[in-house]
């Protein structure tokens, strides 16, 4: 058995994050090095990004700082092969980021983006696809054995450490139950592993369509270009008008749903906008805060961008919800191992993810050295040892701070701390420059 | 460096300006490390100008003010007092650009204050200085005399930041049109308006023209501040530049009374004719053009070309990218030499296209001294920081489709190709069409579609 899978496999014990982990950083080393000899040669982005940077072997984790892709290297495809339909070009932009081969996927007569999805599904190849900010969505691909051993990982971190899934709940999750989308692939995976047959309740069967993404992606193009007309624009508005009455509708009857289980243990997952949605409707139905089962686990997230919620959100979920297990992770949606939060509300390194703490700009390596007490705050990097589609090393934008001292809930092993933030974006503060794009001209037509 | 306890740069003291004195004093903190600055406490009060009064400057004759703002213009240039001086050296520090372009940026100041580019503003803008004066004499088809003046204004200014050029330009595009004018500092570019005000207060001690402007900083979009002076009874108009944030945060004071003129955010392109192909010296003429153009301020600014369509077979469309990326670390007069790294962001969507040999090709590295990205159709991300995305084309009309409201300036090589597609492109949305190599604006002539002088002030008729 491979140091790899080892490592991997380790996330199945009961006690993985109880017991110490001997050597563990040799042995990640020793993972990480064995990875990369098998996939510098399967993945041409890799050995493009090894033979630029010189990097031959990993001797220490300072070798795979150069090797980490960035998020954006899973969209870097032209936007018009998807707009004119160059699927078999589109396949060889996947290629360059697989390790097994996808060029010869059959893409006659595919007609849209969710038919090339669907074509590499059923090869085998479980490509995912990001939500898509500004309607460009990122391709990862993993393998089948991938997708379970990532359902197998989050069977066990899920409750960690608060309550084990066993198959027991109902369980009503704010996304659509299909759709080749990362976010509904956490749902399904939620799902899979605490719900009751036949008790797994999504918002909407509706499937998600990236077909719709990507046409409202183009018709922003058009619009840009001058060429969109009055009635198309006219016409996407419609349809996401429709599209927000459906989905409020089907929020009705799924907050009934919940209301009905309110005093029984159930998982409630969804965004922090979703549950103020929710508060709302149970609030017009003349439900208190806090009658919920002490044994509920409910998770909230997601980005506040663009939504406009009151100041105290947090607050008033914690409320409505009143005493349930609020279990958490740190993950996103390149990484197949997520790091459960404990008790103390930090969060626990699974042995088959080696973390990389980088400084602000990405490019070396921070250690316990580099901080006070063994905390040090810098840029998230990780490689996720689990994937066989792909290469897992990715490059965040997200600030953290490790504290590499063992955890105060008395687990060994560094954890990272409940203050996860975006490095801030270029523009974000008052600076003032003349230069822009055309976006800022265009209102968008189809954002729902 | 040690991550917990970050080495803290020193605090900037911001000076404001209300109505000609000069401000200072220890308020509110803003910016984050190392950029962080102390304002003066904010007398909201003091920075309008009751409306029953007219504007202290409407009745000195505009030779007059063109007298002081040459003045003004030689006290930057002596600089005796040491005040732009000091507003460079701390421009500097502020680090959004390199020593030696903030260096030509502050000297250029003094040069930009020119009495024949004055004349020329007046004349092409307004139409003769008696308009500004008093009333000009016309007669309608009908026979009705009728009288028009160029009416001071009360102007409330959300500057730009990216050069200091754009603060000297607001004094003297305010200055000359006789209105009241309160500058919002960007907080990009916080030093070089005081300064220049105070250049003005030295030129004409106690003049009414001095009295006219208050400069001072707000976090933008502040609404306890916002929402109490961006109102039709202290000012006629916001004059807003760049950025969407700001646009649409003027925007929701807009209303009757309060008009907005809006200097948009804009993108500027090249378009490159197959003609550059015939010689090598054509070649390096074009390349030496294009770069001149896209290094614009670091290529900061909105006239600053982005990407550049070249028409040609892609053996050659790559000979001219090899040859744009090695003049664009150059440097020049509106360009520093001097490398700094691209944003991460960029580096990381450029990153992603290197890999895909088959359809875009990259020359130079991430550490600033250009980077050009070919390709056979726009990339869908924002060049900055010396990168050029040079597009192919078969023909240069193919362009025009990349051509919006949003397109700004067009530089075109050859010159004799601009008579051909500039119908074409103004139809698109452009809105200033050049020979490459001369992106570099001018005043007194139209900016972004109109002549700023011209919205500057109201237009009043007295008939019959």
């Amino acid at each position: 058995m491979s140091t790899r899978s080892e490592l991997v496999d380790g996330a199945v014990h009961e006690d993985v994050f109880d017991r110490p982990w001997p050597d563990i950083e040799a042995r990640q080393l020793e993972a990480a090095r064995e990875l990369f000899v098998e996939r510098r040669d399967q993945i041409p982005v890799l050995r493009r990004r090894a033979d630029d940077s010189g990097v031959t072997e990993i001797r220490t984790l300072d070798d795979l700082v150069p090797l980490l892709f960035a998020h954006t290297a899973y969209k870097s495809y032209p936007p018009s092969f998807v707009a004119q339909g160059r699927w078999d070009r589109l396949l060889q932009w996947m290629q360059t980021l697989s390790v097994a081969k996808v060029t010869d996927v059959d893409v006659e007569g595919v007609t849209d983006v969710d038919d090339w999805m669907e074509r590499l599904r059923a090869a085998g190849h479980m490509v995912l696809a990001t939500s898509g900010s500004g309607g460009k969505v990122s391709f990862l691909n993993h393998t089948r054995e991938d997708a379970e051993k990532k359902r197998r990982h989050y069977r066990r971190m899920s409750g960690w450490p608060f309550v084990k899934a066993d198959n027991s709940r109902v369980v009503f999750l704010t996304s659509p139950s299909r759709g080749p989308n990362s976010a509904i692939e956490a749902a399904q995976n939620s799902a899979a592993v605490w719900a009751r047959p036949g008790e797994a309740h999504f918002l909407t069967d509706e499937p998600l369509r990236l077909a719709d993404i990507s046409a409202s992606a183009a018709l922003n193009q058009r619009m840009a270009e001058g060429t969109a007309t009055p009635a198309e624009i006219e016409a996407a508005q419609a349809e996401a008008r429709a599209r927000g009455e459906r989905m409020s509708a089907a929020m009705d009857v799924f907050v009934d749903k919940i209301l009905a289980h309110r005093h029984e243990p159930i998982v409630v997952s969804a965004l922090w906008a979703q549950h103020m949605s929710i508060i709302e409707r149970a609030r017009a139905r003349g439900i208190p805060d806090g009658g919920f089962h002490p044994d509920s686990l409910v998770s909230a997230g997601g980005g506040l961008k663009g939504v406009a919620l009151p100041a105290d959100y947090r607050e008033q979920v914690d409320r409505f919800y009143g005493k349930v297990i609020r279990n958490n992770a740190y993950g996103m949606t390149e990484m197949a191992q997520t790091c459960p939060k404990c008790q103390c509300g930090r969060y626990h390194r699974p042995p088959g993810l080696i973390w990389l703490l980088l400084d602000r700009d990405g490019e070396r390596r921070l250690t316990a050295d580099d901080g006070v007490d063994g905390v040090v705050e810098g840029r998230f990097a990780f490689l996720d040892l689990l994937y066989e589609g792909r290469w897992g090393g990715l490059i965040s934008g997200d600030k953290v701070t490790i504290d590499f001292k063992d955890c105060p809930c008395g687990r060994p092993g560094p954890t990272i701390l409940d203050t996860i933030s975006r490095y801030a974006q270029a523009g974000e503060s008052d600076h003032i420059g003349c230069a822009g794009t055309i976006d800022a001209y265009i209102r968008g037509a189809v954002a729902a | 460096m040690n991550a917990m306890t970050p080495t803290l740069a020193p605090v900037q003291r911001i000076r404001h300006v209300v109505k000609g004195v000069v401000i200072e004093g220890d308020g509110p903190e803003y910016g984050r490390d190392p950029n962080r600055f102390v304002t003066p406490p904010l007398d909201v009060g003091a920075l309008v100008w009751p409306r029953p009064a007219p504007s202290p400057a409407a009745d000195v004759p505009v030779d007059e003010i063109i007298d002081i703002l040459v003045e003004t213009g030689e006290v930057l240039k002596r600089d005796r007092s040491g005040l732009l001086a000091q507003a460079m050296e701390r421009s500097v520090e502020a680090g959004f650009y390199p020593r030696d372009l903030v260096e030509r940026s502050f000297a250029h100041l003094g040069h930009m204050f020119s009495r024949p580019a004055m004349e020329f503003m007046i004349a092409q803008e307004i139409g003769g200085k008696d308009l500004l004066d008093g009333w000009r004499e016309v007669t309608t088809p009908s026979g009705r005399p009728a009288r028009v003046r160029a009416f001071p204004c009360r102007l409330l200014h959300v500057i730009a930041g990216n050069s200091p050029g754009v603060a000297a330009n607001t004094v003297i595009r305010g200055a000359l049109t006789k209105g009241v004018h309160l500058l919002k500092l960007p907080s990009n570019e916080l030093f070089s308006a005081p300064a220049i005000l105070a250049a003005l207060a030295e030129a004409a001690p106690g003049h009414p023209l001095t009295r006219c402007f208050s400069a001072a900083y707000w976090r933008g979009g502040d609404e306890a501040v916002e929402g109490l002076l961006f109102r039709p009874q202290y000012f006629d108009k916001i004059i807003a530049w760049g950025g969407e944030s700001t646009i649409r945060g003027a925007l929701k004071y807009v209303g009757p009374g309060l008009e907005l003129v809006a200097f948009d955010p804009k993108t500027s392109i090249s378009l490159i004719g197959r003609e550059i192909f015939e010689s090598e010296a054509t070649l390096e003429a074009a390349a030496v053009a294009g770069a001149h153009d896209a290094t614009i301020m670091n290529q900061e600014a909105c006239t600053a070309s982005r990407f550049q369509f070249v028409e040609g077979a892609l053996d050659q469309v790559d000979r001219y990218c090899e040859r744009l990326q090695a003049h664009l670390g150059a440097g020049g007069r509106s360009a520093s030499a001097e490398p700094r790294p691209i944003p991460r962001a960029l580096r990381d969507e450029i990153d992603g296209l290197r890999d895909m040999a088959d359809f875009y090709r990259v020359w130079g590295g991430y550490e600033g001294r250009g980077l050009v990205v070919r390709s056979d159709e726009a990339v869908d991300f924002y060049p900055e920081g010396k990168v050029v995305n040079v597009v192919a084309v078969d023909r240069l009309a193919d362009a025009a489709r990349h051509v919006t409201v949003a397109t700004q300036t067009v530089g075109v090589h050859p010159p004799e190709r601009k008579s051909g597609l500039r119908d074409i492109l103004a139809s698109a949305g452009a809105q200033r069409i050049v020979s490459l190599g001369s992106a570099t604006p001018e005043v007194g002539l139209p900016h972004d579609g109109f002549y700023p002088l011209h919205r500057f002030v109201r237009w009043v008729n007295d008939e019959g």
